[in-house]
């Protein structure tokens, strides 16, 4: 009995954060919305009205959610070992074009195709990834300023793809697309209504993955290490390097594997700047940081941050709100948590309240919680 | 001839904003602040701009705007980053992502419009026609269309090293980040000269998006920083932070953006629009990084 009590105290410690932060975000949020001429109560309840409370919106936001779930584990990956990836959507972008056009033009029978692509995907992601750690051990360029860039560059050479190399002739006549591609490799559905597809169970199966390899591994505790204190690490015996080439090649292909989900599972071709305008890679990003890189608590968040985007569509259709608002949110609710401004206000008006009867003590009580 | 100061010409107009960004990155990491949310304090100065440009009709009222803009954005940095010890790369990332959400929302919240914001009513930055120079052929092709900010920067620019390198003011500013610990106990105040250091990188940035949103072209696009503020950082480190070794690197990066515009003619957009971009990764490679995170040496 007392351990459930500990265990939902220290549950309660570390929900108590995102918890403030995001109401806090909320309310910056509402402070725009009043701006915009409109109702926040109203706006909110549209919001989450057409994003969790119907299984159809549901359905919408776990869609939306897997890509995100799995470019925040991409981006934890490589954080928690001190290398500050922020190249996931570049990451994402390779790889799933090259398992795209692995899928289309590679002819193999369908569930063998299915595999090989995936793996060529995730292989060409962490290539991706890759070159920023041999630029980093051989020159010290910076791994932060590199993969941003390196973004970039893959946004714009898919794009060259898509427009004339790989362009589909026959595409929806509205955006540059590639061929779709076969039926054999696309994943199953588990909603008749819309995409969601077994992307979410991949998905699933990520974040638990990546939470044994956190804990029960040998590479898990070394790349630990090497965020912790890289001298530590290279006193222990950790070779900080070989950490580096490994954790970012993971974390490459994990974020491929995300743009793999989001292409197999629910858009089938590769359409220009797909990955750019929905910013599932931000986004994940956002939901790792928030939930302090924790694999589960990524998981969760990524879905509520889905909700907050999918939600946004619903109300950029019906009011003058931009879906462009769920990003004020969700940055506000990651600066909120970083700066711990909330909780640390709170524990301080806690503390004062607690002394304030005991006022006899003060000076000495005082110079301890200072 | 005439092409290569067309040429020149347009890498100059290109420098400008890189330019004064990454002087806004050099004095934050000579105070050993990692500043990376230049970013989004471009583009909050491109927004501020256009809306003060808007609804004032006032040119320099709106550069001055935009400047106070970034050094809003900046001081959440301040802030959250400086006084509160909150991690340097989380808040930089949620500054450029706030900053990213917020002007479209603001955008469609202000003009009623989304993506983009042009308007007859706006004013453009006054060029500037040099007395004599603007008679000789070719060189006044050179200095053509340029705006009192292009000039502006490269006097900021010598005049942060005079105030760096030359003054006892500027060398405890320095001794900050190199080591605070010793500035501390010297009775420099290490903290108020961060704080001040951030702002005004802020204040430089944002005077670097208004020079984009209102120098060549006079309009406000979402995101339309387009990963400048990290060029900027990758400026500083290749120019060590040096004000006058930070000319030289922006103007790199000014040439490889004229080059892309002007490979357009020649290669598909999509390939010419990268070509920025991974010169960055290459020239950050062949000249190293080199101290710009110095708390972690």
């Amino acid at each position: 009995m007392d351990k459930i009590k500990t265990y939902l105290k220290r549950f309660g410690a570390i929900m108590a954060q995102p918890v403030i932060a995001t109401i806090l975000g909320l309310l910056v949020g509402a402070v725009f919305i009043i701006a915009s001429d409109e109702n926040p109560i109203e706006i909110y309840q549209t919001m989450f009205s057409r994003s969790f409370l119907s299984p159809y919106y549901l359905s919408q936001t776990l869609t939306r959610a897997t890509p995100i779930i799995i470019c925040g584990i991409a981006t934890a990956a490589a954080w928690r070992a001190g290398y500050i990836n922020i190249g996931v959507e570049g990451q994402m972008i390779t790889g799933s074009f090259a398992a795209t056009l692995a899928a289309i033009y590679i002819p193999l029978p369908g569930p063998l195709l299915l595999i090989v692509s995936i793996l060529l995907g995730m292989l060409a992601g962490s290539i991706y990834a890759s070159i920023v750690s041999v630029l980093n051990m051989k020159f010290g360029s910076s791994i932060v300023i590199c993969t941003l860039m390196l973004n970039y560059v893959a946004n714009y050479i898919a794009s060259y793809l898509v427009s004339y190399p790989f362009m589909d002739p026959y595409g929806d006549g509205i955006s540059l697309v590639t061929q779709t591609i076969p039926e054999s490799v696309q994943f199953v559905k588990l909603s008749t209504t819309n995409n969601l597809s077994i992307g979410i169970i991949i998905a699933a199966i990520v974040v638990i993955a990546f939470y044994f390899m956190e804990r029960k591994t040998v590479f898990g505790y070394e790349s630990k290490m090497t965020g912790f204190n890289p001298n530590f690490a290279k006193y222990g015996g950790v070779f900080e390097r070989k950490v580096m080439l490994k954790t970012l090649a993971l974390s490459g292909a994990i974020a491929a594997l995300a743009g793999i989900c989001e292409i197999y599972g629910s858009k089938y071709r590769y359409t220009d700047n797909m990955f750019t305008s929905a910013s599932f890679a931000w986004t994940g990003l956002m939901a790792a940081l928030i939930s302090n890189l924790h694999p589960i608590g990524i998981f969760f968040t990524s879905i509520f941050l889905s909700g907050l985007q999918v939600g946004g569509q619903a109300i950029q259709r019906t009011s003058s709100i931009p879906i462009q608002m769920a990003t004020v949110i969700q940055s506000s609710i990651t600066l909120f948590v970083s700066a711990k401004l909330g909780v640390q206000f709170f524990s301080k008006w806690r503390k004062q309240k607690k002394q304030e009867p005991a006022k006899p003590q003060e000076s000495k009580g005082g110079a301890e919680t200072v | 001839m005439n092409m290569l100061a067309v040429i020149l010409n347009s890498t100059i107009r290109s420098t400008t904003p890189i330019l004064l960004a990454a002087l806004g990155s050099a004095i934050c990491s000579q105070v050993g602040v990692f500043n990376i949310a230049l970013e989004g304090q471009i583009l909050i100065g491109c927004f501020v701009s256009i809306v003060a440009n808007y609804f004032t009709g006032n040119v320099y009222l709106a550069v001055l705007c935009g400047m106070l803009g970034g050094a809003a954005v900046a001081s959440i940095v301040a802030i959250l980053q400086v006084k509160y010890k909150a991690a340097d790369m989380v808040i930089g990332t949620s500054v450029n992502l706030l900053t990213s959400g917020l002007t479209s929302v603001l955008l469609s919240t202000i003009f009623g419009v989304r993506g983009s914001f042009s308007s007859p009513e706006l004013i453009s930055l006054p060029k500037i026609k040099l007395p004599v120079i603007s008679e000789i052929p070719v060189v006044s092709r050179l200095f053509e269309q340029l705006t009192f900010i292009d000039y502006l920067s490269y006097i900021i620019a010598i005049l942060m090293f005079v105030y760096l390198y030359k003054t006892v003011s500027g060398f405890h500013t320095q001794s900050v980040g190199k080591n605070i610990e010793a500035a501390d106990s010297l009775g420099i105040k290490t903290l108020r000269t961060q704080i001040i250091a951030v702002l005004v990188s802020g204040a430089l940035c944002g005077l670097g998006g208004s020079v984009l949103s209102m120098g060549q072209v006079t309009l406000f696009t979402e995101d339309m920083s387009a990963g400048r503020g990290y060029m900027a950082m990758a400026s500083a480190s290749m120019g060590q932070a040096h004000p006058l070794f930070v000319i030289a690197s922006s103007l790199f990066f000014g040439i490889c953006q004229s080059a892309g515009v002007l490979l357009q003619n020649y290669v598909p957009s999509q390939l010419t629009q990268a070509i920025p971009y991974a010169a960055t990764v290459i020239a950050l490679s062949i000249f190293g990084w080199r101290a710009i995170r110095k708390k972690n040496a």
